[in-house]
């Protein structure tokens, strides 16, 4: 008998997953500052995005979906961070910025990252989103769990804040 | 802004290459493959398949037969994101095509064509599970009440939550929840709508009319005395209602292995 066209089944997970897996990655390096860190933030999001594809309905809002769990993930592990120690261990360590070596501003590009890293938890994730990522403000909105308007203002509040605490150092 | 403010700069100059992405995503899988082995869920091969009763949505897992769906009362969405919960599917038309052709035979009559063993994974209450094992004992030509299925589970009064565990079986025809009936003779609704149930009663011997009802020619059969009567047996009168089937005839009565009352002589 023939095939039937009728049948609509969903994608098995990891091809699902697979045309996000870098740029998720790069988002993760990105939040945590460190390669140990990301490849761990990493396993956490497949294992937890596994258990929930399930519920998973609409296939367009996947990229979007996996970026809210990554988001999720990373809030937790800055709490809980926050919470075991107060010390602050020097997060760079293992984290490289092989462009910007090439073009000599590695002090600069620290000086960002500091305070990049300094910024509000929603305007970071989502201003890592829009510049880093790449991603459109409906996706970022669907990932934060917030609007299209709150997007957009939380990367633009980061984007203007991060220039005025530059201009101040 | 303009390109050299050191914060733009950040954004445009410190991509990290891709080679130690791809790195780092190689060594994640590597230490993700044990902890994935663990949650993983089984596969299901899943397909579609044509069947007198309309198109059937279909599932197999390693364990058995996991679903039959009926396609023409109920939505195919709907099907595969239960199986989704407890299953990774696969597209097999194969499988699928197997368990069709069990069930075309089935359709022209032949009693023994189901023998796919059935998986009742995806049922999620124990009281449903418990109704669906006892219900499967009912054999072919034969029909149980809902009350007499709700008291073989220790619940004589759960009738109404019996009807609800056979509106959610996962799998209709194989686990035989057309051969449940209401105790006044009506057959009662069926998630393959009530046309079809009435099929699958026809087909197994009992000849439903306009009505929908159970034809009165029909033969009582004790389920522990194993003794089938006529229903106007003095015998069968005063058995327990419980404990009855309804056959469609006396020959499918002696097929599941009753002997024939010696009062009133069904023949």
């Amino acid at each position: 008998m023939m095939a039937n066209p009728g049948l609509k089944l969903p994608p098995p997970f990891e091809e699902a997953i697979a045309p996000y897996e870098r740029e998720l990655m790069r988002f993760m390096v990105r939040m945590t500052g460190n390669h140990d860190d990301a490849t761990e933030l990493f396993q956490e999001m497949c294992l937890r995005a596994y258990k929930a594809y399930p519920r998973l309905e609409d296939f367009s809002e996947i990229r979007a979906w996996l970026y809210r769990i990554a988001t999720n993930l990373g809030r937790n592990r800055a709490r809980d961070n926050a919470r075991r120690s107060r010390v602050i261990v020097d997060a760079g360590a293992s984290y490289r910025e092989p462009a910007s070596d090439q073009i000599g501003a590695q002090q600069d590009v620290a000086a960002v990252r500091t305070l990049i890293e300094a910024l509000p938890e929603k305007q970071r994730q989502a201003l890592t989103m829009r510049k880093l990522g790449g991603l459109e403000y409906d996706q970022i909105a669907a990932a934060l769990g917030c609007s299209i308007e709150g997007a957009r203002a939380n990367v633009s509040q980061a984007l203007k804040k991060l220039k005025a605490e530059w201009s101040q150092l | 802004m303009s390109p050299q403010h050191p914060v733009e700069r950040y954004f445009s100059n410190s991509d990290i290459p891709d080679e130690t992405l791809d790195h780092l995503l190689r060594e994640a899988r590597q230490k993700l493959e044990p902890r994935m082995r663990v949650i993983r869920r089984s596969e299901a091969a899943v397909g579609i398949t044509k069947s007198p009763y309309g198109p059937l949505l279909i599932a197999v897992g390693p364990a058995g037969l996991l679903m039959v769906h009926y396609l023409n009362t109920q939505s195919m969405q709907h099907g595969i994101a239960m199986l989704r919960l407890k299953f990774d599917p696969i597209e097999d038309a194969q499988a699928a095509e197997q368990i069709g052709d069990q069930i075309r035979r089935f359709a022209a009559g032949e009693r023994d064509a189901l023998e796919y063993k059935s998986d009742l994974s995806l049922v999620t209450g124990d009281f449903q599970r418990r109704a669906l094992q006892r219900l499967m004992e009912v054999p072919f030509g034969a029909v149980i009440t809902y009350h007499a299925l709700a008291a073989t589970i220790g619940a004589p009064s759960a009738q109404r939550a019996v009807g609800n565990a056979m509106a959610t079986n996962p799998i209709p025809i194989y686990v035989p929840c057309h051969r449940v009936v209401r105790s006044d003779g009506i057959i009662g609704h069926y998630g393959g709508g009530t046309q079809c149930k009435v099929e699958l009663l026809r087909t197994e011997g009992f000849a439903i009319g306009q009505n929908l009802r159970l034809p009165a020619q029909a033969v009582c059969g004790h389920r522990v005395t194993h003794i089938f009567c006529r229903p106007d047996c003095s015998a069968a009168r005063r058995a327990n209602p419980d404990k009855t089937l309804i056959f469609a005839t006396a020959e499918s009565a002696r097929h599941a292995g009753l002997r024939a009352c010696k009062l009133c002589h069904p023949q």
